[in-house]
Protein backbone atom coordinates (compact mmCIF):
# COMPACT_ATOMS: atom_id res chain seq x y z
CA UNK A 1 0.00 0.00 0.00
CA UNK A 2 2.36 2.59 1.33
CA UNK A 3 5.03 1.00 -1.48
CA UNK A 4 2.11 1.87 -4.36
CA UNK A 5 2.04 5.44 -3.05
CA UNK A 6 5.29 6.23 -3.08
CA UNK A 7 5.09 4.78 -6.76
CA UNK A 8 1.86 7.27 -7.88
CA UNK A 9 3.40 9.68 -6.19
CA UNK A 10 6.52 9.46 -8.09
CA UNK A 11 4.68 9.06 -11.75
CA UNK A 12 2.84 11.84 -10.43
CA UNK A 13 5.97 14.40 -10.59
CA UNK A 14 7.32 12.82 -13.86
CA UNK A 15 4.23 13.96 -15.42
CA UNK A 16 3.97 16.94 -13.59
CA UNK A 17 7.44 18.37 -14.67
CA UNK A 18 6.03 16.98 -18.26
CA UNK A 19 3.63 19.56 -18.25
CA UNK A 20 5.98 21.89 -16.25
CA UNK A 21 8.78 21.55 -19.58
CA UNK A 22 6.05 22.21 -22.06
CA UNK A 23 5.22 25.10 -19.46
CA UNK A 24 8.44 26.59 -19.72
CA UNK A 25 8.14 28.00 -22.98
CA UNK A 26 4.56 29.55 -22.60
CA UNK A 27 2.48 26.57 -23.35
CA UNK A 28 0.13 24.93 -21.70
CA UNK A 29 -0.82 21.27 -22.58
CA UNK A 30 -3.90 19.33 -22.28
CA UNK A 31 -2.45 16.15 -24.08
CA UNK A 32 0.20 14.91 -21.40
CA UNK A 33 -2.27 12.58 -20.15
CA UNK A 34 -2.68 11.52 -24.44
CA UNK A 35 1.23 11.19 -24.57
CA UNK A 36 1.20 8.78 -21.42
CA UNK A 37 -1.22 6.66 -23.05
CA UNK A 38 1.39 6.36 -25.96
CA UNK A 39 4.35 5.39 -23.72
CA UNK A 40 2.61 2.79 -21.35
CA UNK A 41 1.19 1.13 -24.53
CA UNK A 42 3.94 1.37 -26.73
CA UNK A 43 6.61 0.57 -24.23
CA UNK A 44 4.07 -2.50 -23.10
CA UNK A 45 3.84 -3.45 -27.34
CA UNK A 46 7.61 -3.44 -27.23
CA UNK A 47 8.14 -5.80 -24.23
CA UNK A 48 5.30 -7.95 -24.39
CA UNK A 49 4.77 -8.62 -28.01
CA UNK A 50 8.25 -7.73 -29.66
CA UNK A 51 10.40 -9.01 -26.54
CA UNK A 52 12.47 -5.62 -26.35
CA UNK A 53 14.54 -5.19 -22.97
CA UNK A 54 13.05 -3.23 -20.67
CA UNK A 55 15.05 -0.05 -20.73
CA UNK A 56 15.55 0.00 -24.47
CA UNK A 57 11.90 0.24 -24.71
CA UNK A 58 11.25 2.59 -22.35
CA UNK A 59 14.23 5.16 -24.40
CA UNK A 60 11.93 3.99 -27.69
CA UNK A 61 8.36 4.61 -26.36
CA UNK A 62 9.83 8.07 -24.87
CA UNK A 63 11.71 8.96 -28.17
CA UNK A 64 8.85 8.05 -30.10
CA UNK A 65 6.34 9.98 -28.34
CA UNK A 66 9.03 12.98 -28.68
CA UNK A 67 9.03 13.05 -32.24
CA UNK A 68 5.03 12.23 -32.81
CA UNK A 69 4.59 15.47 -30.13
CA UNK A 70 6.79 17.62 -32.08
CA UNK A 71 5.40 16.63 -35.48
CA UNK A 72 1.42 16.74 -34.39
CA UNK A 73 1.73 20.15 -32.24
CA UNK A 74 4.97 21.87 -34.51
CA UNK A 75 2.08 23.80 -36.70
CA UNK A 76 0.01 24.78 -33.53
CA UNK A 77 2.73 25.67 -31.48
CA UNK A 78 3.26 29.00 -33.85
CA UNK A 79 -0.25 29.98 -32.23
CA UNK A 80 -0.63 31.12 -28.52
CA UNK A 81 -2.97 30.51 -25.61
CA UNK A 82 -6.39 29.11 -26.11
CA UNK A 83 -5.36 27.42 -30.20
CA UNK A 84 -3.04 24.90 -28.49
CA UNK A 85 -5.20 24.24 -25.31
CA UNK A 86 -7.67 23.24 -28.32
CA UNK A 87 -5.38 21.35 -30.53
CA UNK A 88 -4.09 19.35 -26.91
CA UNK A 89 -7.71 18.56 -25.88
CA UNK A 90 -8.18 17.43 -29.35
CA UNK A 91 -5.29 15.26 -29.17
CA UNK A 92 -6.04 13.45 -25.85
CA UNK A 93 -9.36 12.26 -27.06
CA UNK A 94 -7.66 11.53 -30.24
CA UNK A 95 -5.00 8.79 -28.79
CA UNK A 96 -7.78 7.67 -26.38
CA UNK A 97 -10.01 6.99 -29.04
CA UNK A 98 -7.69 5.42 -31.35
CA UNK A 99 -6.46 2.92 -28.98
CA UNK A 100 -10.01 2.10 -27.88
CA UNK A 101 -10.36 0.83 -30.96
CA UNK A 102 -7.50 -0.66 -31.82
CA UNK A 103 -7.56 -4.84 -31.16
CA UNK A 104 -3.95 -5.73 -31.34
CA UNK A 105 -3.26 -3.48 -28.00
CA UNK A 106 -6.55 -4.85 -26.45
CA UNK A 107 -9.15 -2.09 -27.39
CA UNK A 108 -11.39 -1.07 -24.01
CA UNK A 109 -10.78 -4.26 -22.60
CA UNK A 110 -6.73 -2.95 -22.14
CA UNK A 111 -3.58 -4.86 -22.41
CA UNK A 112 -1.72 -6.99 -19.13
CA UNK A 113 1.18 -8.41 -18.15
CA UNK A 114 3.57 -5.61 -18.33
CA UNK A 115 6.10 -5.82 -15.29
CA UNK A 116 9.58 -4.75 -14.33
CA UNK A 117 8.96 -1.34 -12.71
CA UNK A 118 10.37 -0.96 -9.19
CA UNK A 119 10.30 2.60 -7.19
CA UNK A 120 13.89 3.02 -7.85
CA UNK A 121 13.38 3.39 -11.50
CA UNK A 122 10.94 5.98 -10.77
CA UNK A 123 12.96 8.27 -8.04
CA UNK A 124 15.86 7.46 -10.08
CA UNK A 125 14.72 9.04 -13.18
CA UNK A 126 12.89 12.15 -10.59
CA UNK A 127 16.71 12.27 -9.55
CA UNK A 128 18.23 12.72 -12.91
CA UNK A 129 15.47 15.05 -14.45
CA UNK A 130 15.75 17.04 -11.33
CA UNK A 131 19.12 17.47 -11.83
CA UNK A 132 18.68 18.39 -15.60
CA UNK A 133 16.04 20.62 -14.36
CA UNK A 134 18.21 22.48 -11.81
CA UNK A 135 20.68 22.74 -14.59
CA UNK A 136 18.21 24.47 -16.74
CA UNK A 137 17.02 26.61 -14.35
CA UNK A 138 20.93 28.25 -14.15
CA UNK A 139 21.76 28.23 -17.59
CA UNK A 140 21.42 31.01 -20.44
CA UNK A 141 18.63 28.68 -21.86
CA UNK A 142 16.74 29.60 -19.38
CA UNK A 143 17.00 32.82 -19.90
CA UNK A 144 16.21 32.39 -23.09
CA UNK A 145 12.95 30.70 -22.19
CA UNK A 146 11.84 33.07 -19.76
CA UNK A 147 12.36 35.36 -22.35
CA UNK A 148 10.18 33.67 -24.69
CA UNK A 149 7.37 32.99 -22.08
CA UNK A 150 7.03 36.43 -21.15
CA UNK A 151 6.69 37.92 -24.56
CA UNK A 152 7.61 36.29 -27.75
CA UNK A 153 7.62 39.16 -29.70
CA UNK A 154 10.27 40.54 -27.63
CA UNK A 155 12.16 37.37 -27.37
CA UNK A 156 12.15 37.36 -31.26
CA UNK A 157 13.31 40.89 -32.08
CA UNK A 158 16.41 39.76 -29.69
CA UNK A 159 17.10 36.83 -31.99
CA UNK A 160 15.96 33.95 -29.89
CA UNK A 161 14.11 31.20 -32.17
CA UNK A 162 10.61 30.88 -30.90
CA UNK A 163 9.08 28.28 -32.56
CA UNK A 164 12.24 26.10 -32.44
CA UNK A 165 12.10 26.43 -28.85
CA UNK A 166 8.95 26.15 -28.04
CA UNK A 167 9.11 22.71 -30.50
CA UNK A 168 12.03 21.46 -28.24
CA UNK A 169 9.83 21.69 -25.27
CA UNK A 170 7.35 20.18 -26.09
CA UNK A 171 9.25 17.14 -27.76
CA UNK A 172 10.95 16.80 -23.90
CA UNK A 173 7.48 16.90 -22.59
CA UNK A 174 5.92 14.53 -24.51
CA UNK A 175 8.70 12.25 -24.20
CA UNK A 176 8.94 12.45 -20.33
CA UNK A 177 5.14 12.39 -20.17
CA UNK A 178 5.51 8.84 -22.39
CA UNK A 179 8.44 7.59 -20.54
CA UNK A 180 5.90 8.27 -17.33
CA UNK A 181 3.53 5.82 -18.99
CA UNK A 182 6.12 3.47 -19.75
CA UNK A 183 6.75 2.88 -16.07
CA UNK A 184 3.23 2.97 -14.88
CA UNK A 185 2.75 0.41 -17.38
CA UNK A 186 4.91 -1.78 -16.42
CA UNK A 187 4.48 -1.40 -12.57
CA UNK A 188 0.17 -1.86 -12.95
CA UNK A 189 0.76 -4.94 -15.03
CA UNK A 190 -3.01 -4.25 -16.68
CA UNK A 191 -3.65 -0.83 -18.20
CA UNK A 192 -6.52 0.09 -20.20
CA UNK A 193 -7.71 3.34 -22.18
CA UNK A 194 -9.86 4.67 -19.52
CA UNK A 195 -6.60 5.32 -17.09
CA UNK A 196 -5.21 7.33 -19.86
CA UNK A 197 -8.37 9.85 -20.67
CA UNK A 198 -8.69 13.74 -20.30
CA UNK A 199 -9.19 13.85 -16.63
CA UNK A 200 -5.67 12.76 -16.31
CA UNK A 201 -4.53 15.76 -18.41
CA UNK A 202 -6.71 17.94 -16.49
CA UNK A 203 -5.23 16.40 -13.06
CA UNK A 204 -1.81 17.11 -14.23
CA UNK A 205 -2.10 20.74 -15.71
CA UNK A 206 -3.79 21.64 -12.13
CA UNK A 207 -0.85 20.15 -10.04
CA UNK A 208 1.72 21.77 -12.13
CA UNK A 209 -0.97 25.73 -11.48
CA UNK A 210 -1.54 24.61 -7.83
CA UNK A 211 2.16 24.25 -7.14
CA UNK A 212 3.86 26.90 -9.17
CA UNK A 213 4.15 27.25 -12.69
CA UNK A 214 7.79 28.93 -12.87
CA UNK A 215 10.03 26.75 -10.82
CA UNK A 216 11.12 23.21 -10.52
CA UNK A 217 10.03 22.56 -7.16
CA UNK A 218 6.41 24.09 -7.73
CA UNK A 219 5.18 21.00 -9.40
CA UNK A 220 6.92 19.07 -6.88
CA UNK A 221 5.34 19.90 -4.25
CA UNK A 222 1.98 20.26 -6.32
CA UNK A 223 2.39 16.82 -7.56
CA UNK A 224 2.89 15.23 -4.02
CA UNK A 225 0.87 16.98 -1.85
CA UNK A 226 -2.37 16.17 -4.27
CA UNK A 227 -1.11 12.78 -4.54
CA UNK A 228 -0.48 11.90 -0.58
CA UNK A 229 -2.72 14.35 1.28
CA UNK A 230 -6.01 12.43 0.37
CA UNK A 231 -4.67 9.38 1.58
CA UNK A 232 -4.07 10.85 4.67
CA UNK A 233 -7.02 12.49 5.21
CA UNK A 234 -10.17 10.59 5.07
CA UNK A 235 -12.41 13.70 4.55
CA UNK A 236 -10.32 14.93 1.78
CA UNK A 237 -10.46 11.81 -0.13
CA UNK A 238 -13.86 11.73 -0.03
CA UNK A 239 -14.43 15.90 -1.35
CA UNK A 240 -11.60 15.44 -3.22
CA UNK A 241 -12.55 17.25 -6.76
CA UNK A 242 -14.57 19.87 -4.54
CA UNK A 243 -11.67 20.81 -2.59
CA UNK A 244 -8.99 20.99 -5.39
CA UNK A 245 -11.66 22.82 -7.25
CA UNK A 246 -12.02 25.28 -5.12
CA UNK A 247 -7.89 25.67 -3.76
CA UNK A 248 -7.30 26.23 -7.72
CA UNK A 249 -10.20 28.71 -8.12
CA UNK A 250 -8.92 30.77 -4.74
CA UNK A 251 -5.26 30.14 -5.79
CA UNK A 252 -5.89 31.48 -9.21
CA UNK A 253 -7.71 34.67 -7.97
CA UNK A 254 -5.05 35.07 -5.25
CA UNK A 255 -1.77 33.81 -6.59
CA UNK A 256 -1.76 33.61 -10.64
CA UNK A 257 1.61 32.02 -10.55
CA UNK A 258 0.63 29.04 -8.28
CA UNK A 259 1.78 28.99 -4.50
CA UNK A 260 5.25 28.45 -4.77
CA UNK A 261 5.99 31.62 -7.51
CA UNK A 262 9.40 32.75 -6.22
CA UNK A 263 11.35 32.82 -9.27
CA UNK A 264 10.90 36.15 -11.03
CA UNK A 265 9.88 37.61 -8.16
CA UNK A 266 12.24 40.92 -8.43
CA UNK A 267 11.56 41.24 -11.75
CA UNK A 268 8.10 41.10 -12.06
CA UNK A 269 7.52 41.92 -8.36
CA UNK A 270 5.37 45.49 -9.70
CA UNK A 271 3.86 43.38 -12.42
CA UNK A 272 2.21 41.01 -9.96
CA UNK A 273 1.10 43.87 -7.41
CA UNK A 274 -0.90 45.49 -10.51
CA UNK A 275 -2.26 42.48 -11.43
CA UNK B 1 -32.20 3.85 -43.48
CA UNK B 2 -29.22 6.49 -44.28
CA UNK B 3 -32.15 8.86 -44.96
CA UNK B 4 -33.22 8.39 -40.86
CA UNK B 5 -29.52 8.35 -39.91
CA UNK B 6 -28.83 12.00 -41.55
CA UNK B 7 -31.70 12.76 -39.24
CA UNK B 8 -30.72 11.51 -36.37
CA UNK B 9 -27.47 13.36 -37.09
CA UNK B 10 -29.27 16.59 -37.43
CA UNK B 11 -31.04 16.14 -33.71
CA UNK B 12 -27.52 15.19 -32.26
CA UNK B 13 -25.87 18.02 -33.59
CA UNK B 14 -28.79 20.31 -32.80
CA UNK B 15 -28.05 19.74 -29.31
CA UNK B 16 -24.12 20.34 -29.80
CA UNK B 17 -24.93 23.50 -31.71
CA UNK B 18 -26.33 25.07 -28.47
CA UNK B 19 -23.00 24.32 -26.53
CA UNK B 20 -21.50 25.35 -29.08
CA UNK B 21 -23.12 28.62 -29.19
CA UNK B 22 -22.35 29.15 -25.81
CA UNK B 23 -18.51 28.62 -26.36
CA UNK B 24 -18.63 30.84 -29.33
CA UNK B 25 -20.98 33.55 -27.92
CA UNK B 26 -18.40 33.61 -24.83
CA UNK B 27 -15.67 33.44 -27.29
CA UNK B 28 -16.50 36.25 -29.20
CA UNK B 29 -17.18 38.60 -26.57
CA UNK B 30 -14.29 38.01 -24.34
CA UNK B 31 -11.88 35.95 -26.49
CA UNK B 32 -11.49 33.41 -23.91
CA UNK B 33 -13.06 29.78 -23.62
CA UNK B 34 -15.33 28.89 -20.76
CA UNK B 35 -14.82 25.31 -19.85
CA UNK B 36 -17.37 25.23 -17.24
CA UNK B 37 -20.04 25.64 -20.05
CA UNK B 38 -19.56 21.78 -20.69
CA UNK B 39 -20.94 20.99 -17.20
CA UNK B 40 -23.51 23.49 -17.38
CA UNK B 41 -24.73 21.17 -20.45
CA UNK B 42 -23.99 17.78 -18.09
CA UNK B 43 -26.34 19.87 -15.25
CA UNK B 44 -29.20 20.65 -17.56
CA UNK B 45 -30.70 17.24 -17.32
CA UNK B 46 -29.77 16.98 -13.68
CA UNK B 47 -32.02 20.31 -13.26
CA UNK B 48 -35.12 18.81 -15.02
CA UNK B 49 -35.03 15.52 -12.56
CA UNK B 50 -35.02 18.20 -9.32
CA UNK B 51 -37.62 20.31 -10.51
CA UNK B 52 -39.57 17.16 -11.61
CA UNK B 53 -38.95 16.11 -8.52
CA UNK B 54 -40.26 18.60 -6.35
CA UNK B 55 -43.49 18.55 -8.66
CA UNK B 56 -43.24 20.63 -11.33
CA UNK B 57 -44.63 19.79 -14.78
CA UNK B 58 -42.23 19.28 -17.87
CA UNK B 59 -42.42 22.73 -19.25
CA UNK B 60 -41.83 24.44 -16.39
CA UNK B 61 -38.82 22.52 -15.48
CA UNK B 62 -37.69 23.18 -19.28
CA UNK B 63 -37.56 27.16 -18.02
CA UNK B 64 -36.46 26.17 -14.76
CA UNK B 65 -33.07 25.09 -16.36
CA UNK B 66 -32.46 27.83 -18.37
CA UNK B 67 -32.88 30.40 -15.46
CA UNK B 68 -30.94 27.83 -13.24
CA UNK B 69 -27.81 27.63 -15.49
CA UNK B 70 -28.30 31.02 -17.07
CA UNK B 71 -27.77 32.35 -13.33
CA UNK B 72 -24.90 29.66 -12.60
CA UNK B 73 -23.20 31.10 -15.82
CA UNK B 74 -23.25 34.48 -13.77
CA UNK B 75 -21.35 32.87 -10.84
CA UNK B 76 -18.77 31.43 -13.47
CA UNK B 77 -18.26 34.83 -15.19
CA UNK B 78 -17.42 36.11 -11.21
CA UNK B 79 -15.21 33.74 -9.92
CA UNK B 80 -13.42 33.12 -13.35
CA UNK B 81 -13.80 35.69 -15.37
CA UNK B 82 -14.22 39.03 -14.00
CA UNK B 83 -10.87 39.66 -12.64
CA UNK B 84 -9.10 38.32 -15.65
CA UNK B 85 -9.38 40.68 -17.79
CA UNK B 86 -6.14 41.32 -19.76
CA UNK B 87 -5.35 39.35 -23.13
CA UNK B 88 -2.54 37.34 -20.99
CA UNK B 89 -4.94 35.83 -18.88
CA UNK B 90 -6.89 33.87 -21.13
CA UNK B 91 -5.48 30.62 -19.68
CA UNK B 92 -6.27 31.52 -16.65
CA UNK B 93 -9.42 32.16 -17.12
CA UNK B 94 -9.56 28.78 -18.89
CA UNK B 95 -8.19 26.50 -16.00
CA UNK B 96 -9.87 28.93 -13.36
CA UNK B 97 -13.51 28.01 -15.50
CA UNK B 98 -12.31 24.14 -15.43
CA UNK B 99 -11.87 23.88 -11.32
CA UNK B 100 -15.71 25.31 -11.78
CA UNK B 101 -16.92 22.87 -13.73
CA UNK B 102 -14.77 20.01 -11.51
CA UNK B 103 -16.50 20.90 -8.59
CA UNK B 104 -19.90 21.19 -10.18
CA UNK B 105 -19.46 17.12 -11.65
CA UNK B 106 -18.72 16.79 -8.10
CA UNK B 107 -21.47 18.10 -6.58
CA UNK B 108 -23.85 16.08 -8.98
CA UNK B 109 -21.85 12.82 -8.12
CA UNK B 110 -22.44 13.79 -4.20
CA UNK B 111 -25.87 14.59 -4.79
CA UNK B 112 -26.99 12.05 -7.19
CA UNK B 113 -24.17 9.42 -7.08
CA UNK B 114 -21.93 8.39 -10.18
CA UNK B 115 -24.46 5.99 -12.48
CA UNK B 116 -27.11 7.66 -14.49
CA UNK B 117 -30.34 8.73 -13.53
CA UNK B 118 -33.54 8.50 -15.63
CA UNK B 119 -35.51 11.66 -16.78
CA UNK B 120 -39.41 11.66 -16.29
CA UNK B 121 -40.51 12.00 -19.75
CA UNK B 122 -43.64 11.45 -20.82
CA UNK B 123 -43.73 8.00 -22.39
CA UNK B 124 -45.24 8.60 -25.69
CA UNK B 125 -42.72 10.98 -26.65
CA UNK B 126 -40.49 7.80 -26.97
CA UNK B 127 -43.05 5.16 -28.00
CA UNK B 128 -44.74 7.19 -31.17
CA UNK B 129 -43.66 7.61 -34.42
CA UNK B 130 -44.29 10.32 -36.78
CA UNK B 131 -44.29 9.25 -40.70
CA UNK B 132 -42.16 11.53 -43.02
CA UNK B 133 -40.99 11.19 -46.56
CA UNK B 134 -41.92 6.97 -45.73
CA UNK B 135 -39.59 7.60 -42.17
CA UNK B 136 -40.36 6.28 -38.83
CA UNK B 137 -38.89 9.15 -36.53
CA UNK B 138 -39.58 9.49 -32.95
CA UNK B 139 -41.90 12.30 -31.32
CA UNK B 140 -38.75 13.00 -29.01
CA UNK B 141 -36.94 13.64 -31.96
CA UNK B 142 -39.41 16.22 -33.49
CA UNK B 143 -39.89 17.90 -29.74
CA UNK B 144 -36.22 18.38 -29.87
CA UNK B 145 -35.66 19.85 -33.15
CA UNK B 146 -38.44 22.80 -32.48
CA UNK B 147 -37.28 23.38 -29.15
CA UNK B 148 -33.89 23.93 -30.44
CA UNK B 149 -34.73 25.72 -33.75
CA UNK B 150 -37.40 27.95 -31.50
CA UNK B 151 -33.84 28.63 -29.29
CA UNK B 152 -31.80 29.54 -32.23
CA UNK B 153 -34.26 31.83 -33.59
CA UNK B 154 -35.03 33.72 -30.25
CA UNK B 155 -31.08 34.23 -30.05
CA UNK B 156 -30.78 34.89 -33.63
CA UNK B 157 -33.72 37.95 -32.45
CA UNK B 158 -31.52 38.77 -29.22
CA UNK B 159 -28.38 39.39 -31.29
CA UNK B 160 -30.04 41.24 -34.44
CA UNK B 161 -32.96 42.91 -32.99
CA UNK B 162 -32.48 43.87 -29.70
CA UNK B 163 -30.42 46.73 -27.91
CA UNK B 164 -28.72 44.25 -25.93
CA UNK B 165 -27.66 42.18 -28.66
CA UNK B 166 -26.37 45.33 -30.45
CA UNK B 167 -24.22 46.14 -27.20
CA UNK B 168 -22.89 42.75 -27.14
CA UNK B 169 -21.91 42.81 -30.72
CA UNK B 170 -20.11 46.00 -30.16
CA UNK B 171 -18.12 44.64 -27.50
CA UNK B 172 -17.39 41.77 -29.60
CA UNK B 173 -16.09 44.42 -31.60
CA UNK B 174 -13.77 46.21 -29.36
CA UNK B 175 -14.76 46.22 -25.83
CA UNK B 176 -12.89 49.83 -25.47
CA UNK B 177 -14.68 51.59 -27.97
CA UNK B 178 -18.12 50.30 -26.87
CA UNK B 179 -17.11 51.42 -23.47
CA UNK B 180 -16.22 54.70 -25.23
CA UNK B 181 -19.36 55.07 -26.38
CA UNK B 182 -20.98 54.34 -23.01
CA UNK B 183 -21.83 50.75 -23.17
CA UNK B 184 -21.29 48.70 -19.85
CA UNK B 185 -19.11 46.05 -20.75
CA UNK B 186 -19.67 44.36 -16.94
CA UNK B 187 -23.21 44.12 -17.77
CA UNK B 188 -22.70 42.90 -21.26
CA UNK B 189 -20.37 40.23 -19.79
CA UNK B 190 -22.61 39.20 -17.62
CA UNK B 191 -25.82 38.88 -19.73
CA UNK B 192 -23.26 37.38 -22.44
CA UNK B 193 -22.55 34.12 -19.68
CA UNK B 194 -26.35 34.01 -19.06
CA UNK B 195 -27.32 33.36 -22.40
CA UNK B 196 -23.96 31.06 -23.53
CA UNK B 197 -25.07 29.22 -20.06
CA UNK B 198 -28.57 29.16 -20.86
CA UNK B 199 -27.89 27.78 -24.30
CA UNK B 200 -25.75 24.82 -22.66
CA UNK B 201 -28.39 24.21 -20.11
CA UNK B 202 -30.60 23.38 -22.81
CA UNK B 203 -28.68 21.80 -25.40
CA UNK B 204 -28.21 19.07 -22.06
CA UNK B 205 -31.83 19.25 -21.31
CA UNK B 206 -32.30 17.79 -24.86
CA UNK B 207 -29.51 15.91 -24.69
CA UNK B 208 -30.99 13.99 -21.37
CA UNK B 209 -34.57 13.62 -22.59
CA UNK B 210 -33.11 12.00 -25.81
CA UNK B 211 -31.57 9.34 -24.00
CA UNK B 212 -33.80 9.12 -20.94
CA UNK B 213 -31.05 9.72 -18.66
CA UNK B 214 -29.14 12.11 -16.94
CA UNK B 215 -25.64 11.09 -16.41
CA UNK B 216 -22.83 12.98 -14.42
CA UNK B 217 -19.69 12.50 -17.14
CA UNK B 218 -21.59 13.98 -20.74
CA UNK B 219 -19.86 17.34 -19.86
CA UNK B 220 -16.63 15.52 -20.57
CA UNK B 221 -17.68 13.18 -23.31
CA UNK B 222 -20.33 14.98 -25.08
CA UNK B 223 -20.08 18.24 -23.97
CA UNK B 224 -16.18 18.94 -24.58
CA UNK B 225 -16.99 18.24 -28.32
CA UNK B 226 -18.64 21.71 -28.47
CA UNK B 227 -15.53 23.05 -27.86
CA UNK B 228 -14.51 21.14 -31.26
CA UNK B 229 -17.66 22.26 -33.46
CA UNK B 230 -16.93 26.18 -32.19
CA UNK B 231 -13.43 25.97 -33.59
CA UNK B 232 -14.36 24.27 -36.71
CA UNK B 233 -17.27 26.86 -37.39
CA UNK B 234 -15.24 29.78 -36.83
CA UNK B 235 -14.49 31.32 -32.94
CA UNK B 236 -17.06 33.46 -32.47
CA UNK B 237 -18.88 32.96 -35.12
CA UNK B 238 -22.91 32.14 -34.30
CA UNK B 239 -23.77 30.50 -37.94
CA UNK B 240 -20.30 28.72 -38.65
CA UNK B 241 -21.49 26.90 -34.66
CA UNK B 242 -24.48 25.76 -36.15
CA UNK B 243 -23.93 24.57 -39.46
CA UNK B 244 -20.80 22.92 -37.90
CA UNK B 245 -23.02 21.37 -35.35
CA UNK B 246 -25.06 19.89 -37.95
CA UNK B 247 -22.22 18.31 -39.79
CA UNK B 248 -20.74 16.81 -36.97
CA UNK B 249 -23.89 15.37 -35.51
CA UNK B 250 -24.12 13.57 -39.03
CA UNK B 251 -20.57 12.58 -39.48
CA UNK B 252 -21.17 10.69 -36.45
CA UNK B 253 -24.49 8.99 -37.08
CA UNK B 254 -23.07 8.39 -40.40
CA UNK B 255 -19.98 7.07 -38.67
CA UNK B 256 -22.10 4.68 -36.91
CA UNK B 257 -23.90 3.53 -39.59
CA UNK B 258 -20.80 2.48 -41.83
CA UNK B 259 -19.66 0.42 -38.59
CA UNK B 260 -16.99 2.90 -38.06
CA UNK B 261 -18.10 3.03 -33.97
CA UNK B 262 -16.67 5.65 -32.09
CA UNK B 263 -13.79 6.28 -34.53
CA UNK B 264 -16.58 9.22 -35.30
CA UNK B 265 -15.08 11.24 -32.29
CA UNK B 266 -11.99 11.20 -34.17
CA UNK B 267 -12.98 12.53 -37.31
CA UNK B 268 -14.26 15.55 -35.16
CA UNK B 269 -10.78 16.33 -33.09
CA UNK B 270 -8.79 15.65 -36.57
CA UNK B 271 -11.08 17.88 -38.17
CA UNK B 272 -11.09 20.74 -36.04
CA UNK B 273 -7.22 20.59 -35.60
CA UNK B 274 -7.05 20.82 -39.50
CA UNK B 275 -9.51 23.86 -39.42
CA UNK B 276 -7.37 25.65 -36.64
CA UNK B 277 -4.18 24.60 -38.61
CA UNK B 278 -5.28 25.49 -42.23
CA UNK B 279 -8.34 27.85 -41.62
CA UNK B 280 -8.06 29.21 -38.45
CA UNK B 281 -11.33 31.69 -39.29
CA UNK B 282 -13.66 28.20 -39.11
CA UNK B 283 -14.72 26.43 -42.09
CA UNK B 284 -17.43 28.78 -42.89
CA UNK B 285 -16.06 32.07 -41.90
CA UNK B 286 -14.35 34.63 -43.61
CA UNK B 287 -16.64 35.52 -46.22
CA UNK B 288 -19.44 37.24 -43.97
CA UNK B 289 -17.05 39.17 -41.30
CA UNK B 290 -17.90 40.73 -38.46
CA UNK B 291 -22.02 41.17 -39.11
CA UNK B 292 -22.18 37.53 -37.97
CA UNK B 293 -19.65 37.84 -35.40
CA UNK B 294 -21.04 37.98 -32.05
Amino acid sequence: MTHDLIFLTGVNILMAWSVYIILLSGSLSFANGGFMALGAYGAGVFTMKWGMDFYAALALAGLGTGLVGALLAYPALRTRGVYLILVTVGLSFIIQTLIQNTDYVGGVLGMTGMTGTTNWHVWGLIGVVGVGLYWLSRSHLQRQLDAVREDERVAASLGIDVVYLKVVCFAVGAGLAAVAGGLYSHYMVFINPDHFNIFVSIYVVLYVVLGGVNNLWGPVIGASVMTLLPEMVRALQTFRPLIFGAVIIALLLVRPNGLLSLRLRTLTAHKERDA
Amino acid sequence: MIAEQIVNGVVLGSMYALVALGYTLVFGVLDKLNFALSELFMLGGFVVIASVGLGAPLWLAGVLVLLVCGSLGLVVEFVSFRKFTSPDAQVTAALSSLAVGLIMIDLVQKTWGGEPVSVPVPIEWRRANVAFFGMQIQVMKIVILVVTLALMAVLHWLITRTAMGRNIRAVAESPTFATLLGVDVKRVNQQTFFIASALAGAGGLMFSLRNGVASSDIGFTFGLKALAIMAIGGMGDLRGAVLSGVLVGVIESLAIQFGFGKLGEVIVWALMILVLLARPGGLFGGAHGTEQRA
